[in-house]
């Protein structure tokens, strides 16, 4: 007796399931919600919820409702890859988004691939996801590590920096990222040589070791994509030293956001010149005073914080695409996505129909110290835009 | 010698040996940031020592009582007051007052368990305090500025060296004398030290071991506390750095041998060379190297370089 009662509720759950389905859009959203990744997952949720909100109060998507179902990714590939496969088969989602680490970008690609389901990967920045492993069922607004080296490249000819000491976080981005510098210095610094290789361990702690090699190593510019923490600890023990008196830093990683640079105030060392895709004080495009107003009020504070435009725009192509497909069958959406071009906070931005990738630049700078802001800020800030020139 | 690091440098292919070899500021450089990480390091592990020679428990929560008196530290130094040596104060009585809660309220029920039991719990202790971190400061990345007149370096002569690293190569070696005085010196240590013995034997005689054990777990937790304060200006305060911490904490006390102060001292300065001469000679195995010393010692002498063999009459 209890048995059948508990099969037909069972039932009666998956019927009501599918009967929600039909008039609602599900929205799979992965990203590190607790633990070490809640840094940037937390606000990468205010965006997305931002973006949804904005939908939902416009009628939705197809005239439906959309509704978000997010999971943690821990910021493991492995986790992340069986949040993705539950979210298709338990939640029944229509589309997935989000994925914080190159690493997990790949993984949650894969299931996207197997699956048949698109996947929107708006953080990860490996160029492999949208070269050897791209599939029709993938698609990136985030930057790559081409586009970020290309520009960290041309900072180093402007720059005119000559001899270079390379230090990467030993996973995936890392690497990607290396090569990256080493194509766009070919291109724009051909003089500049690469002195020094140095890996260090994601997480790591201890910088002390590689420091003293660098200053050793008579380089006069380090190109890096040390981001978070480990920059914030890779500063604090390079400070003593003197080595950003001796070098100049020019990083990928975003930590010239708002994020870091508010965080670390007075100790945020000189000489850096880092990337950001959005800052609360810079309007590139009309509709961010909005769009930054609006985050600002979910926030809780004026001076917002970068991750949250990412997970917006994701969003907002899913959400452009379905309407152009007028379906959100997951080959219908690809066909959309491809060569889909919107209007953005933080400008137009429209997917590559061959590779996949939008055409995301960033904006680049020195961080400096300014009067009246009690932390460093970007002066001036450049947009490179997402273009390689051959 | 010009000879011998040229071969280095172009038939090994090892640039890292080679810029040790052929400059001695380097190679000396290299071994100040071995004893300033290796002194950090002792201080955390210390306590996770003598937390198990007198408790036998593993208590995997040292991590993050270690990332408690960071934070703190943040908090009671960058926030509240600007005076860093306040914070690491306020660490070390704030992990003190942790430490009698959870030692009264948890610890003291698991002595007499086994010590899959005493994992476990000290494992949900570690996902609660993560959790409650999370919950008081949040998940932003934290940055600590070195105190006063520790900003910069020092001249030694050869070359020059930040001054707080300086300052905790002086701060280990005299947390460890002191340790070493109070266990040997003083009537508290002799007790403690006999509680490691035999605890029926000392509780028969009249002396009241559960305070004895509240107090070393204090002792313990206090200098993870320290440990993470004294950390926080070089180490940003952030989620999850206690997961990174108590794997080091580990394979510096298990090489020392478990319990000893003097092993724990001498594990952290092998696991401090290794770290960083490892990471310029072989950096693609730096990862791998503490492990191997771990796997080495437990090969020959599970028992650590300073522990004595379990099962006698100890």
């Amino acid at each position: 007796m209890r048995r059948s009662l508990l099969a037909a509720t069972a039932a009666a759950a998956v019927l009501a399931a599918g009967a929600a389905q039909a008039d609602e859009i599900r929205i799979g959203v992965l990203y590190p919600i607790a633990g070490t990744g809640a840094v940037y997952g937390e606000p990468a949720m205010h965006g997305h919820n931002m973006a949804v909100d904005e939908l939902n109060a416009a009628g939705g998507i197809l005239g439906k409702k959309i509704v978000s179902f997010a999971r943690d990714t821990k910021l493991k590939p492995a986790a992340a890859s069986a949040a993705a496969k539950e979210l298709i088969t338990k939640d029944g989602v229509d589309v997935l988004v989000g994925g914080l680490s190159s690493a997990v970008g790949l993984a949650i690609s894969e299931v996207a691939r197997q699956e048949g389901v698109v996947y929107v990967a708006t953080i990860p920045k490996t160029i492999k996801l949208t070269t050897e492993k791209r599939h029709d069922h993938v698609f990136r607004t985030a930057s790559h590590t081409d586009f970020e080296g290309d520009a960290m490249a041309q900072i180093v000819a402007q720059l005119g920096l000559k001899k270079i000491c390379d230090i990467q976080l030993d996973y995936a981005y890392g690497h990607d990222l290396a090569a990256g510098i080493e194509k766009g210095l070919k291109r724009h610094a051909p003089d500049a040589e690469k002195v020094l290789d140095l890996r260090v361990k994601l997480g790591a702690t201890d910088y002390n070791a590689f420091i003293s090699q660098i200053m050793g190593a008579g380089c006069d510019g380090v190109t890096s994509g040390l981001w978070g923490s480990h920059f914030v600890n890779f500063a604090q023990q390079g400070s003593p030293f003197g080595l950003f008196q001796q070098i100049k830093y020019i990083s990928g990683g975003e930590i010239a956001s708002h994020e870091i640079a508010g965080k670390m105030k007075g100790d945020y060392p000189d000489n850096v010149w880092s990337n950001t895709y959005e800052l609360w004080y810079h309007h590139h495009d009309p509709s961010h005073v909005a769009f930054q107003e609006a985050l600002a009020a979910r926030s809780g504070t004026g001076e917002t914080a970068m991750w949250p435009v990412l997970a917006y725009i994701g969003v907002k192509f899913i959400a452009a695409a379905a309407e152009k497909a007028g379906s959100m069958d997951a080959d219908a959406l690809s066909g959309a996505l491809k060569g889909m071009s919107i209007s953005t906070p933080v400008g137009q931005r429209t997917i590559d129909p061959e590779t996949h990738q939008a055409d995301t630049g960033q904006f680049w700078g020195p961080m400096v110290r300014k009067e009246g802001a009690d932390y460093r800020v970007m002066d001036p800030v450049t947009y490179i835009p997402a273009v390689i020139e051959e | 010698m010009d000879s011998i690091i040229q071969f280095v440098q172009q038939d090994l292919g090892n640039p890292g040996l080679a810029a040790l070899l052929s400059n001695p500021s380097f190679a000396f450089i290299q071994l100040m940031n071995s004893f300033s990480q290796a002194m950090n390091l002792f201080i955390i592990a210390a306590g996770l020592s003598l937390i198990f020679g007198v408790l036998r428990v593993i208590n995997f929560a040292h991590g993050a009582f270690y990332m408690f008196g960071a934070y703190i530290v943040y908090s009671v130094a960058q926030e509240w007051t600007g005076n860093f040596w306040l914070g690491v104060a306020a660490a070390g009585l704030g992990l003190a007052v942790m430490a009698v809660i959870i030692e009264r309220g948890l610890f003291q029920y698991i002595y007499d368990k086994e010590h899959l039991m005493q994992l476990l719990l000290t494992f949900a202790v570690v996902l609660i305090l993560s959790d409650v971190a999370k919950i008081i400061w949040g998940t932003d990345q934290y940055s600590v500025s070195y105190p006063a007149g520790m900003k910069g370096a020092v001249d030694l002569g050869v070359t020059f060296y930040p001054t707080y690293r300086l300052f905790l190569i002086v701060v280990g070696p005299a947390i460890a004398i002191g340790l070493w005085l109070f266990t040997e010196r003083t009537r508290f240590g002799r007790l403690t030290r006999a509680a490691t013995q035999d605890r029926e034997m000392l509780s028969a005689l009249g002396v009241n071991v559960p305070i004895i054990y509240t107090g070393v777990f204090i002792l313990g937790s206090v200098l993870a506390g320290i440990g993470g304060g004294l950390a926080a200006p070089f180490n940003s305060p952030t989620p999850g750095m206690d997961a990174t911490i108590i794997v080091d904490c580990f394979v510096i006390v298990i090489v020392g041998g478990l319990g000893s102060i003097w092993g724990s001292f001498i594990g952290a300065i092998i696991y401090g060379l290794v770290f960083n001469y490892g990471s310029v000679i072989v950096p693609n195995w730096q990862d791998v190297f503490p492990f191997l010393i771990l796997l080495a010692v437990l090969l020959v002498r599970p028992w650590g370089l300073f522990g004595k063999p379990e099962g006698g009459n100890a």
